[in-house]
Formats: C-alpha cells, structure tokens, sequence
C-alpha cells in the first residue's frame, strides 16, 4: 500500500511540476506588464527607480528560467506573492476562500455519488421502466443545461415565487443549493455510468449462476454486481471532478459566493497575475488530489486489483 | 435522430443569419422602448436598455457556431496529428507526447480557458483557440489508442511488408480508418464546448461587454430575475436546444441506451 501511495504521490508531484511552468509560461507572454499595474493600483510614483525596485523583488529582471525557478521556490515555501488590488499575501487570500470552494465542489460530488446508487440501482432493476427512463431524462437533460442556468431559474422559482430562500445572501442554504447543483449534473452522470455496469454484469456467468443459486433479480444485482458498478462510478467521478470546478466557478459567480473563483474574476480585472498562477495550481492540486484519492481507494477496495499486484 | 437533424438544420441556419442579418442593431440603446413585450417588430421584446433580444440572440447564436466549430477543427486535426505522429514515432517520444496529452487533463478545459480569456480577451476566437487547444489531450490519446489497433490489422502488416513508407502508410491507411471514430469522439464533445463558452462568458473575464454572447446576456440579466424572467429564460432555452441538439446527433439515444457504443465508454468531457 506504502509503495502506492508513494508513486501516485510522486507522479501528482510531477504532474504539477509540468503544469506550473506551463502555466508560468502561459501568464509571462500576458500583454500588459504587471509592474506598471501595480503600480497604478498603488498609486506609486512611476520613476525608473520604483519600477526597477518592484522587477527586482519580484524577480521579474532576470532571464524567463530563472524567474520560474524563484516563482517555484516561493510557492513550495508559502511566499505566494501579494495580490494587487488588496495587498494581502495570495496564499491567506486562497487560504480563506478555498472551504466555500471545496465544500460546493466536492460536496457536490459526494451527494452525487450517494443519489446515483439508488437511481442507478432502480434503473438496473427494470431496464427500459419509469426509474430507468426517468434517469436518462435527467443525464440528458444535465448534459443540455447548464448548471448556472438552472440555478437562476431556481432564484426565480424558490426566491420570487415560492419566497422560500434569499438569493444572493451568501447564506447556508445558497452554498447547499449550488452544492445541490454540482450534484445534479453528476448524480445524472454517475447514475448511468453505474446502471450501465449493473446491467453488464447480468450477461456474466456469476450473475447467471446467482439467479440459478434462487435470488431474484434484485438480491443478486445488489450482492453479485453493486460492488463492481461502484467501481466503475469511481472511475467517472475522475472526468466529473473537472466538470464540477467548472460548474462550482459559474455558480460562485452567479450567488456572489465568496470562493476562490470569485476571487479571481475580482483580481483579474487588475491584471493579478500572482492570483492567476495560484489560482491553476490550486486546481491542479485540487484535480490531482481527487484522481490520487480514488485510485487508492480502487485498488484497495477491488479485489482484481489486489490479487494482480500480490 | 431525423429530429434532431431537423433542428440541427434550423439551429445552424440561424445562426448563419445571425453573422449577416439582424432585424436590428444589437447594440441600439433605445430608453423609451425598455423592457418592451414582444411585439412584431421585436419578437423576443426588448431588455432592460431597450435593445432588441432577438438580435441580440442572433449574434450569439453566430458566435457561439463559431466557438463550437474551431474548436472542433482543432481538436480533429490536433488530436489525430498528435496521435497519430506519436504511434509512428514510437518509443521515448511517443511516451512523451502522451504524458504531455495527460497533462492538460490534470487542469479542466474551462480552468485553461479561463486563464487564455484574463490574458488575452474574450471572444470567440480566443475561447475557441483556448478550449480547442486544452481539449487536445484526450483526443490525442484517443486516436493514438485507435492508431495502434489499426496498426496491428493484416492489411496494414501487408503494406509494411510491402515496403510502403511510413508517411504514406499513415495517410493512405491509417488515418481514414482512425478519422471517421476520432470526429464522432470530437463531435460527442461539441456540445460541452457550448456550455464551457456559455459558463466562460457567464464569468465575464476579459469579456468584451458590448458583444452579446447568451452567457453575458445571461449574467447582464440575471438582476431582472424577479421582473423580467424571459430575459434570461430566452439564453438559456437557446444553449440547451444547441447543445441537446449537438449531443444528440453525436450521440444517438439508441447508443445511450443500450450503454453507449465502445467508443463512448470512459469518455471524457471538457470542463
């Protein structure tokens, strides 16, 4: 297990290694020069000397390799650079806003995962039934729909009509509604990734020697195949986490959620470069942290996997 | 499938109009006409600065086909490029291309194209450059997979013995085997990059504010919720019926449920 951990953990480490000088590379050719933004936004005096002080502590004067390698020394040791518009370091600015993130993101994913079993598991039963066909209705119509669209249309609903919440107060139950959100669209996914594999298995020889054995159809899909369509649901939950950044971006825009996101959109319009480099590494760390997390948890829990590596 | 096409049929042609028609100025402030009902000569009615919706609805719908084909193009012709060359190299090299394929799915689609759209502006083009160029990577790695199978089929040993030149060998029978899975693969992702392009405007970073696109629309009148739903509710209809459109021609209902085809399996989609 040790030996795992440890190479999914010096594979992530590579991974974002290569991600942040891409990224570096990417922001460095940005057209405007983040020293004359500073110091508009500090309203410093624009002398040669103020300017080549500011090159210098950032360590924009020297040669593109150089400064990638003091950018990297930096961030490994907590010295995110400060940001433009409020001058506090990035790191304490992510640091405080990254919870609201997570928590839609990946509670987003986590209500997804525990919703599509049921579903999932009803459409199995009866391929072709009302749950089965109700639940392609939802991964087509979740596909279609975007989820910030949806959410307006529930301030509209649950807000004006209904008066049953308070729209754009940054409250409680706006997190958990746009929480709700990022699991819509992935319960709908995770539900017929988890159907799909269900229904696989009913064409194995062990499912057909449960049925024989006496089980009914949902005794032996529950104990024959369920375990083997987690797995196969895990698998999804890799390609769903991008999707779920994305969606948890738009829906902080959309209720004023203070998360990461919204931090950057407020940033970029001063050209916050430092903000942009950390907020991509952030979802870097963020992507492989989920990737490591569920290829840990396959190999542990499926057993093909444990007896190919003894 | 014949209705989808149908749709897919009028939706392009509106916004093919769209480029060169609209039955007024989207732009043309007109304060005396705000929040005007639909009428005959504003069809949709007007917003919140008397500007005309339909129009409006008209550019975006130019803009957003515009977005859905380039990236489209680049990630048929950079995928299957990138693939394929990687398969012919062989060894070091094509470990490198596919562990450089690999990267850019660590960062979401959207997440790069965020950082392309704070750099260098919104628009169509750039977003589709963008979303384009970070999508690469699971085609690449598709149509290299693809690749290799072709490159074990009889036909194919039969040429290498024959002693037919590794450029020609590729063009002439890989690649129209690989091309037609590879453009089904792009084409089951068009639709996402609808709603990529619709959440990238929504976000508004770098967005040029005077250019309709459904997403700004959507975020300008998302205020009017209370009073006007119909504002946001018209962007909204329009990138669904796009993208349900988009994702049913690519991938039929009978694929979908029947599990999807082998090729869908393990897909991956742009964020």
């Amino acid at each position: 297990m040790g030996r795992h951990v440890l190479a999914i953990g010096l594979r992530a480490a590579a991974s974002l290694l290569a991600v942040s000088a891409l990224a570096f590379l990417v922001i460095a050719f940005m057209p405007s020069d983040p020293v004359m933004i500073a110091i508009r936004a500090w309203n410093l005096p624009a002398d040669p000397e103020t300017i080549a002080g500011l090159r210098a502590q950032w360590g924009l004067d020297g040669p593109l390799p150089a400064r990638y390698l003091r950018w990297l020394a930096g961030f490994v040791s907590g010295d995110w650079g400060r940001t433009f518009r409020t001058g506090e370091p990035v790191l304490a600015e992510f640091a405080a806003r990254l919870p609201l993130s997570l928590s839609i993101g990946l509670g987003g994913l986590a209500f997804a995962c525990v919703a599509a079993v049921p579903i999932g598991f009803a459409a199995a039963l009866r391929p072709e039934g009302a749950a089965d066909r109700a639940s392609r209705l939802l991964a087509v119509t979740v596909q279609a729909v975007p989820a910030f669209w949806l959410g307006l249309v529930l301030v509209w609903v649950l807000g004006v009509k209904l008066r049953v919440i308070q729209p754009f107060s940054g409250g409680p139950t706006i997190v958990l509604l746009a929480a709700g959100l990022v699991a819509l669209h992935s319960a709908g996914m995770f539900a017929r990734v988890y159907r799909r594999d269900l229904i696989e298995q009913t064409g194995q020889p062990h499912f057909r020697t449960a049925l024989a054995k006496g089980l009914d159809r949902r005794r032996a899909l529950w104990r024959h195949g369920h375990r083997g369509a987690i797995y196969a649901m895990l698998s999804a939950v890799r390609s769903e986490a991008g999707w779920a950044i994305g969606t948890t971006a738009a829906l902080e825009v959309l209720f004023g959620l203070p998360g990461i996101s919204q931090f950057l959109v407020q940033s970029i319009s001063a050209r916050d470069f430092f903000v942009l480099q950390a907020y991509v590494m952030v979802v870097a760390v963020w992507m492989l942290a989920v990737n490591g997390a569920i290829e840990l948890a396959v190999r542990r829990l499926d057993p093909r996997w444990r007896e190919s590596q003894s | 499938m014949r209705r989808g096409a149908v749709l897919a049929v009028a939706l392009a042609a509106l916004a093919l109009a769209g480029a060169v028609w609209q039955p007024h100025d989207p732009d043309a402030v007109d304060m005396l006409a705000r929040h005007a009902a639909p009428s005959l000569s504003h069809p949709l009615g007007t917003d919140h600065l008397g500007r005309d919706l339909a129009s409006r609805m008209l550019v975006a719908a130019w803009r957003t086909g515009l977005v859905v084909v380039i990236v489209g193009a680049i990630g048929l012709a950079g995928g299957s490029a990138l693939g394929t060359i990687a398969a012919i190299l062989g060894g070091w090299r094509e470990r490198l291309i596919l562990r450089g394929a690999e990267l850019f799915i660590v960062v979401p689609t959207l997440v790069w194209a965020l950082t392309a759209a704070a750099l260098f502006g919104l628009s169509p083009l750039t977003a589709g450059v963008a979303l384009g160029l970070a999508g690469v990577g699971p085609y690449a790695l598709f149509s290299n997979a693809l690749t290799h199978r072709v490159l074990g089929q009889p036909f194919v040993l039969a040429a290498t013995a024959l002693g037919a030149a590794r450029l020609r060998l590729m063009l002439r029978h890989v690649l129209p085997n690989t091309l037609p899975l590879i453009f089904a693969y792009v084409g089951s992702q068009a639709g996402q990059s609808v709603i990529a392009y619709a959440s990238l405007a929504f976000i508004g970073l770098g967005a040029d504010p005077s250019k309709p696109d459904w997403g700004s629309m959507l975020y300008e009148y998302r205020m009017f919720v209370f009073d006007r739903p119909m504002l946001t509710i018209w962007p909204g209809l329009a990138i669904a019926a796009v993208t349900w459109t988009l994702n049913r021609i690519f991938d039929p209902p009978t694929a979908a449920a029947s599990g999807g085809a082998g090729l869908n399996r393990g897909r991956r989609r742009p964020s």
